[in-house]
């Protein structure tokens, strides 16, 4: 299944985002994601552009008093406020027309600071017009990379028991969720869920009650991937219980960008010591399905 | 938030360590770096040698991990005051021009940090140092590093504190956040451990550059010579931000 290409972008000034014809080419027509690339949103400046239009820059305090532009101090930023989050709405029809909003926006950005990021750029087109991303940013370095796919077979892997009506699991029937997630954890880094109580590495055991399943399916899928083709992806995992199979269940995890400016629905995310927002899916054979979400310190409660 | 620094790094007689140092905090994050050349004042009239230069080091800055650019390397000066009484060290400290008292690590500290005089540096902008090289090489120095530190802790109360490695070597800088836990250790609360590595070495550096400025606000650059006769354009002023 093709997971869509995305574009990186050096050296693009910010400006380039805001213009008329950048909006109506991509933001109105579909949807239309950008993220700075080698940013890390506790130390730095931080641009993202969401689906819905909403341009959100996550400035520190020298940038945002250079820049002029209105703004709110962020949530996480301790005693002295040293970060601050604006957030421009491109769709917005007084932003459109030449208003002053716009044309001090544009001043701000154009010759008053001038921001330049590496950028990386997805765009989902509804419609089937071809993308033109690549000749719209040609005279800047652009190029079009597709997301890593690793796939790795895991023979004779311990699983724990689920029943899909239990969520806190019951006593030697089935696992509960927080401990299907821890399992999940240590399958994706690859951690041994069989290890002694005096191991010095790592002592965790797969939750019981367990069973050893001869072939274990891990597909890694890396790069900036749109949330319409996680949709897709989700509709033909369920679609893999059509015939029956001997699977009791697949789960789907997607992990956020540690150094997005946002996690759900724009709330702002931070990065305290690690900067984790990440949801699962675990979806059963009879079609019931699991939702776990988890953040970091630095984060509001998922919707 | 501002970008990690490490404002102490020593600079040894050796080049070659002081790159691999270089190399090594560019490595693990550090965004900007100073290099600090100590003098003893025992004897009157010493020379105070001449700083390293940034070029002679490095002809391409390396690059800081995880972003684009290359790491910013600053030198520093500290001088080490030794008063026949120590507990007019602090007072002194209030009244003379400096941006950063360091807390030595090397004996238990023969006074008590006093309130007041604390209280006069915080509002004058003056950053306290801990630094953690002399905790990772002997263990006698570890508790004198972590007693004096809670003791710094139980007076200014967190606030202006800077943590930073005094690293002769490369092996002896630890990355930034494994600093900012260890200030959990030495009484800081998560938030102010890490802004010791971050928030507050940007104070100090900013409050070092207006030592040349007239109350922080206003700097004077030079003109360029003008190629043309009439060139009336007004001389450049900067405005500069004064931190406290």
């Amino acid at each position: 299944m093709e997971t869509g290409p995305y574009y990186f972008v050096k050296n693009l000034p910010l400006y380039e985002l805001i213009t008329h014809e950048f909006i109506n080419t991509f933001v109105k027509k579909g949807s239309c994601y950008a993220l700075t690339y080698n940013t890390n949103i506790d130390e730095d400046n931080t641009v993202a552009l969401l689906p819905n239009g909403k341009l959100i820059l996550s400035l520190d305090k020298d940038t945002y008093e250079e820049t002029g532009l209105q703004g709110r101090p962020s949530q996480y930023s301790g005693r002295k406020i040293m970060k601050f989050i604006v957030s421009i709405d491109l769709m917005d029809l007084s932003f459109i027309m030449d208003s002053k909003k716009y044309e001090r926006i544009s001043w701000s950005l154009k010759e008053k600071k001038p921001l330049k990021f590496d950028f990386l750029l997805a765009w989902h087109q509804t419609g089937t017009e071809e993308s033109v991303m690549m000749s719209y940013f040609s005279k800047y370095q652009i190029q079009e990379q597709q997301p890593k796919v690793a796939v790795s077979t895991l023979r004779d892997l311990q699983c724990p028991v689920l029943q899909s009506g239990e969520l806190r699991g019951e006593a030697e029937a089935s696992c509960s969720a927080p401990e299907l997630f821890d399992w999940l954890g240590a399958v994706f880094c690859g951690v041994d869920p069989n290890n002694e109580p005096n191991n010095f590495i790592s002592t965790y055991c797969c939750p019981q009650p367990s069973t050893v399943v001869e072939k274990a399916y891990l597909c890694t899928v890396t790069g900036f991937i749109v949330a319409e083709k996680i949709c897709i992806l989700l509709e033909q995992l369920c679609h893999y219980f059509d015939e029956p199979k001997l699977a009791p269940w697949v789960t789907l995890s997607v992990q956020g960008f540690a150094d997005s400016p946002v996690s759900w629905r724009e709330s702002e995310h931070g990065f305290q010591k690690g900067g984790e927002h990440l949801y699962t899916f675990v979806i059963f054979n009879n079609l019931d399905y699991w939702l776990q979400m988890a953040v970091g310190a630095n984060d509001d409660c998922p919707p | 938030m501002a970008v990690f620094a490490d404002l102490d790094l020593r600079a040894g007689s050796d080049l070659k360590v002081l790159r691999g140092m270089v190399e090594t905090a560019a490595h693990l994050g550090y965004s900007v770096v100073a290099i600090n050349h100590v003098v003893d004042f025992k004897e009157k009239k010493q020379e105070i040698e001449k700083p390293v230069v940034v070029s002679e080091l490095f002809t391409t800055l390396p690059i800081v991990q995880g972003k684009s650019r290359p790491i910013k390397i600053l030198t520093r000066l500290t001088i080490i005051v030794t008063d026949p009484s120590h507990c007019n060290v602090l007072v002194a400290c209030t009244h003379l021009d400096v941006d950063l008292v360091c807390i030595t690590v090397t004996e238990k500290l023969p006074f008590y940090f006093k309130r007041p005089p604390v209280n006069v540096a915080i509002d004058r902008g003056l950053g306290f140092e801990l630094v953690y090289s002399p905790a990772i090489k002997d263990s006698t120095m570890r508790r004198y590093t972590i007693s004096n530190a809670l003791n710094l802790m139980q007076i200014c109360k967190g606030k202006n504190v800077i943590i930073s490695s005094a690293a002769e070597r490369p092996l002896e800088i630890r990355g930034p956040y494994d600093v900012a836990n260890l200030g959990l250790l030495f009484g800081l609360s998560e938030v102010d451990a890490k802004a010791a590595v971050s928030t507050n070495c940007r104070a100090a550096l900013l409050h070092g550059e207006t030592r040349k400025t007239a109350f922080g606000i206003v700097s004077t650059v030079k003109k360029p010579r003008p190629s043309e006769g009439d060139d009336d354009s007004l001389p450049a002023c900067k405005k500069a931000k004064c931190e406290g």
